[in-house]
């Protein structure tokens, strides 16, 4: 949600706090501010509006929110009463998925082009100036989160009908997309015409620059129907993003004034029928029984009475009675919740958390069970690693499969970690680590019949078969090995009553960005040195930035020339071919 | 079995023995319970003759003890071979293992509420919706199920949890009869995202929940704070401030000020100041409800982050797939 803090100072005319200080105020009451920026002579917020504030994705929640923050007054756009005639609008509901209804029509305007506040408005916020009256409908969304529409009268005629869809195929929208109906659609129609969707309007009857007469109109509907009805169409449109969420239907006659005062205002015409008003079932303030103590129960905060009295009041929270404003205060934590964040969380001492307590041990043993096997693993000088839960293509034909995964290749539940840690080793290949010695211990899943089921299994990989099959003999564990893998299903191990996991910092893992480059060295020595002090020396010569490992594979007697040839192995890694070579001949003295 | 051929292979073994860690597993591996001479002796009756067969075994076991028991190391990592001729035949520096660096940041945090009295806790990762939404608040249709990306099983009913919140779901259902409770756990999460550089199908999660009479906002502050502090070092700034989750009311969400420009704004932090921690709160009524939980009686707090930035920064890996099935590796000698 975009916000310009020029146009809020229309609601709020005292708000005087500099830019930074309004970012970081939003924030801290819970609506985060990514960023704000000046554009021209505007500076626009950018803000994350949580799913529960709809009201919040307009000025006017805003507002009314920063109004209490800063104990300012909120100011309503100056309002004329509406002119209705005696005319009433042809108008039927044949459904119960609308909350409440205003409509009227206005006759002889002009709509050739908006004025440049409101181009410049709508550019701000992302959005292009079309004509006066699609633009107003639009700015009458940003600056209340209802979403209005119009219909041009001389394409849709008076008669309109609110409507479950009652056999349409295929609808058009104002974008030219053709969506494929189904009858759970909510639609606005004429008797002969599909006209718009709850949260996209059509070409029908969509208002152009010719456009003399209109009806306009602003609706709230059941939010369940018009997200079931955008998801099913995948169109989420911003009418749509406001729709779905709980709106306030005692906010429609202040937006909807505005919108109509607006339009007579810049395109002329008048209002040539009466208002229709349609509103079922009166949306009531909730009753929530509230003790100020709660405030302290929750926060051990003393926020003063006098505090959470004037909070209360700004709020329009009088004897528990909730505005309609605000469906997302459902509970008295809900208002505790108000005082608070507008006393401010930050507020809340930082340095007393809790202290040690006995209580129920419910640590799950296979949990006791990894964290061994992962210290005896490392001690057997395993290297961890974890790796993909999806697959392309699982070993078992009892795999789970995901429905939806936009990773479109890698649709499965893996059914063994040795399929994926082969892919490990693909990799570790394609790298030329040298002797690969690694182990996961992760889950795999199984589908049988209509039920899923899940297991805790350890893979391990050593690239001497003979070494896994003794560190398995070690660890005592049982497992066929195949290709120098292993796997073994820890969920019916017997496992230890307790175990403390050690935590001591290791040296950082390394993201290996290339290849590890090996070369190969003799050394010729008069006399025989200890093989380990050569390799410390050799160690400490190329250095910890491009040293991967070093290793003496051979040292050679040669009787006749009475010298001890050394055969070093050195791997080098975050360098390249030329940086490595140079690297080893200047440290063995080959130049 | 040529015991004699087991005898040089453990002096082999010895040979590249190069600290006290990797010699006590030399000692399992050969007089462990399910060890080497212990899996020998059970061979016994089945030998065509046991008797000598066991005094050979039971000599054999007194060389392995003496030969491991009196083979010295040196305080240096690198081993420094005993024998002349193995020498001759070839030294590598010792392969040392290691543990992959979310495990490293699990176990540092699991060390912390363990401290606490916090029991450790699992749950499954294919979940019905009911545990990963409904139970948190968040019936269907809700548009707060679109705050995550969902990866379903099988649509609307079965799907991979989103979050660790989920793994509470379970812990609530489980403890509800042995109240007050304690734990934290970690649990990989799945969203349906495209994987790139940054971002990931399947990530890391932790969380921490406490379900007591009188628990307070203080207390979840003050502990969240304890574990920022514990993972990123005292001087680190964190601040407080209201944000929503469904299934706790009231919500808070914690920000780091930005490392890399103390707050200035930066691209790290997409010029915010602040970079969000993850979420918390004071566990919702109707939470608690569904769970069988009496909220007149109890309440509690819950609390949840993300550990996969953190590890990245602190392994100094600019990638996300290389923590999970990518290019992560370790120097092997150290
Ligand atoms: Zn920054």
């Amino acid at each position: 949600m975009k916000l310009i803090y020029s146009h809020l100072k229309h609601f709020l005319p005292d708000l005087s706090v500099p830019p930074h200080q309004l970012r970081d105020d939003l924030t801290l009451i819970g609506h985060f501010c990514n960023f704000y920026e000046k554009i021209g002579k505007e500076i626009i917020f950018d803000l994350d509006i949580k799913v529960n504030r709809g009201d919040c994705l307009g000025y006017y929640g805003l507002a009314k929110d920063l109004s209490v923050l800063y104990d300012l007054k909120l100011k309503n756009a100056d309002i004329l009463p509406l002119q209705t005639t005696s005319t009433p609008l042809p108008i039927q509901v044949t459904t119960d998925t609308v909350t409440r209804i205003q409509a009227l029509k206005i006759t002889s305007l002009k709509n050739t082009s908006s004025p440049t506040w409101l181009k410049n408005f709508l550019k701000l916020h992302g959005l292009h100036s079309i004509n006066p009256v699609v633009d107003l409908t639009n700015y009458i969304m940003l600056l209340y989160s209802i979403p209005t529409h119009a219909f041009d009268t001389h394409k849709s005629g008076d008669h309109l009908i609110w409507q479950l869809n009652p056999g349409y195929q295929e609808f058009v929208t104002l974008d030219k997309s053709k969506l494929t109906l189904d009858k759970s659609i909510l639609m606005i129609n004429n008797p002969t015409q599909a006209l718009s969707l709850s949260f996209w309007g059509g070409q029908n009857a969509a208002i152009d620059s010719q456009s003399q007469e209109v009806i306009l109109e602003m609706a709230i509907y059941n939010p369940t129907t018009v997200r079931q009805n955008h998801r099913l169409l995948r169109s989420q449109t911003e009418a749509a993003t406001r729709l779905e969420k709980q709106l306030d239907p005692n906010l429609i006659p202040l937006a909807f004034s505005h919108l109509v005062n607006l339009v007579l205002d810049i395109c002329g015409g008048q209002i040539s029928s009466q208002l229709f008003d349609y509103y079922p079932h009166v949306k009531k303030p909730l009753k929530i029984d509230f003790s100020p103590d709660l405030v302290f129960k929750i926060s051990a905060l003393k926020v003063p009475n006098t505090f959470i009295k004037k909070t209360l009041k700004k709020l329009d929270i009088h004897q528990g009675l909730i505005p309609t404003l605000r469906p997302d205060i459902t509970n008295p934590e809900g208002i505790a919740n108000e005082i608070l964040r507008f006393w401010g969380y930050q507020n809340i001492p930082v340095n007393q958390p809790l202290s040690y307590k006995k209580v129920t041990d419910i640590t799950p043993k296979i949990l006791y069970t990894i964290d061994t096997l992962k210290d005896q693993l490392k001690q057997l000088g395993y290297d961890e690693v974890l790796t993909w839960p999806l697959v392309s293509k699982p070993s078992d034909q009892n795999a789970v499969q995901t429905q939806n995964s936009i990773n479109s290749e890698y649709t499965y539940l893996r059914t063994s970690l040795i399929d994926t840690l082969k892919l490990q080793l693909d990799n570790y290949r394609r790298l030329k680590l040298p002797q690969p010695q690694f182990f996961e211990i992760g889950k795999i899943y199984f589908k049988t019949g209509s039920k899923y089921s899940e297991k805790y299994a350890l893979g391990l990989y050593h690239h001497n078969p003979q070494i896994l099959k003794n560190d398995l003999r070690t660890l005592g564990l049982k497992s066929q090995i195949e290709n120098s893998f292993a796997q073994i299903i820890l969920d019916n191990l017997k496992h230890p009553d307790f175990y403390q996991a050690k935590f001591s910092p290791q040296t950082p893992a390394i993201e290996l960005n290339s290849q590890i480059i090996t070369l190969d060295a003799n050394l010729l020595l008069d006399t025989k040195v200890n093989p380990q002090t050569l390799l410390e020396k050799y160690k400490k010569i190329i250095g910890p930035q491009i040293l991967w490992n070093i290793t003496i594979t051979d040292i050679y007697h040669d009787q006749k020339l009475g010298k001890y040839r050394y055969t070093f192995q050195v791997n080098y890694y975050n360098c390249n071919d030329k940086i490595a070579k140079k690297t080893h001949l200047s440290a063995f003295n080959l130049l | 079995m040529d015991l004699k051929k087991l005898l040089q292979k453990l002096k082999d073994k010895l040979n590249l023995v190069a600290n006290q860690t990797e010699l006590k597993s030399v000692r399992i591996e050969y007089l462990g319970r399910q060890g080497i001479v212990n899996s020998l002796f059970s061979q016994i009756k089945n030998h065509p003759d046991p008797k000598s067969f066991g005094q050979e075994l039971n000599a054999f076991k007194q060389a392995v003890e003496s030969l491991i028991e009196s083979h010295k190391i040196k305080d240096s990592p690198i081993n420094t071979p005993t024998s002349p001729k193995t020498s001759l035949l070839a030294a590598t520096l010792a392969k040392v293992g290691h543990l992959h660096p979310l495990t490293q940041t699990e176990r540092q945090l699991n060390q912390l509420f363990q401290k606490l009295g916090f029991s450790l806790y699992e749950a499954p990762d294919i979940v019905t919706d009911d545990y990963n939404f409904d139970r948190l608040n968040v019936p269907a249709d809700h548009p707060a199920r679109d705050m995550q990306d969902t990866l379903y099983i099988q649509e609307p009913k079965y799907l991979l949890r989103t979050q660790t919140s989920t793994i509470e779901s379970y812990l609530l259902e489980t403890a509800k009869k042995s109240l007050p409770l304690r734990a934290a756990f970690a649990g990989t999460v799945y969203r349906n995202e495209k994987v790139n550089r940054s971002n990931h199908f399947a990530f890391r999660q932790y969380q921490a929940v406490v379900v007591d009479k009188n628990v307070t906002l203080k207390d979840l502050i003050g502990t969240m704070d304890l574990m920022f502090k514990t993972l990123y070092g005292s001087k680190v700034i964190v601040r407080y401030r209201a944000k929503y989750y469904p299934e706790v009311e009231p919500g808070i969400g914690p920000d780091m000020q930005c490392f890399s420009c103390h707050g200035q704004g930066c691209p790290l932090c997409k010029f915010a100041g602040w970079i969000e921690m993850g979420g918390s709160g004071m566990i919702h009524p109707n939470v608690l409800k569904k769970a069988g939980i009496d909220p007149k009686k109890w309440n509690g707090f819950a609390f949840g982050m993300g550990l996969d930035r953190w590890t990245m920064a602190q392994n100094n890996i600019q990638d996300i797939r290389t923590l999970m099935g990518g290019n992560l590796s370790y120097l092997p000698y150290k």
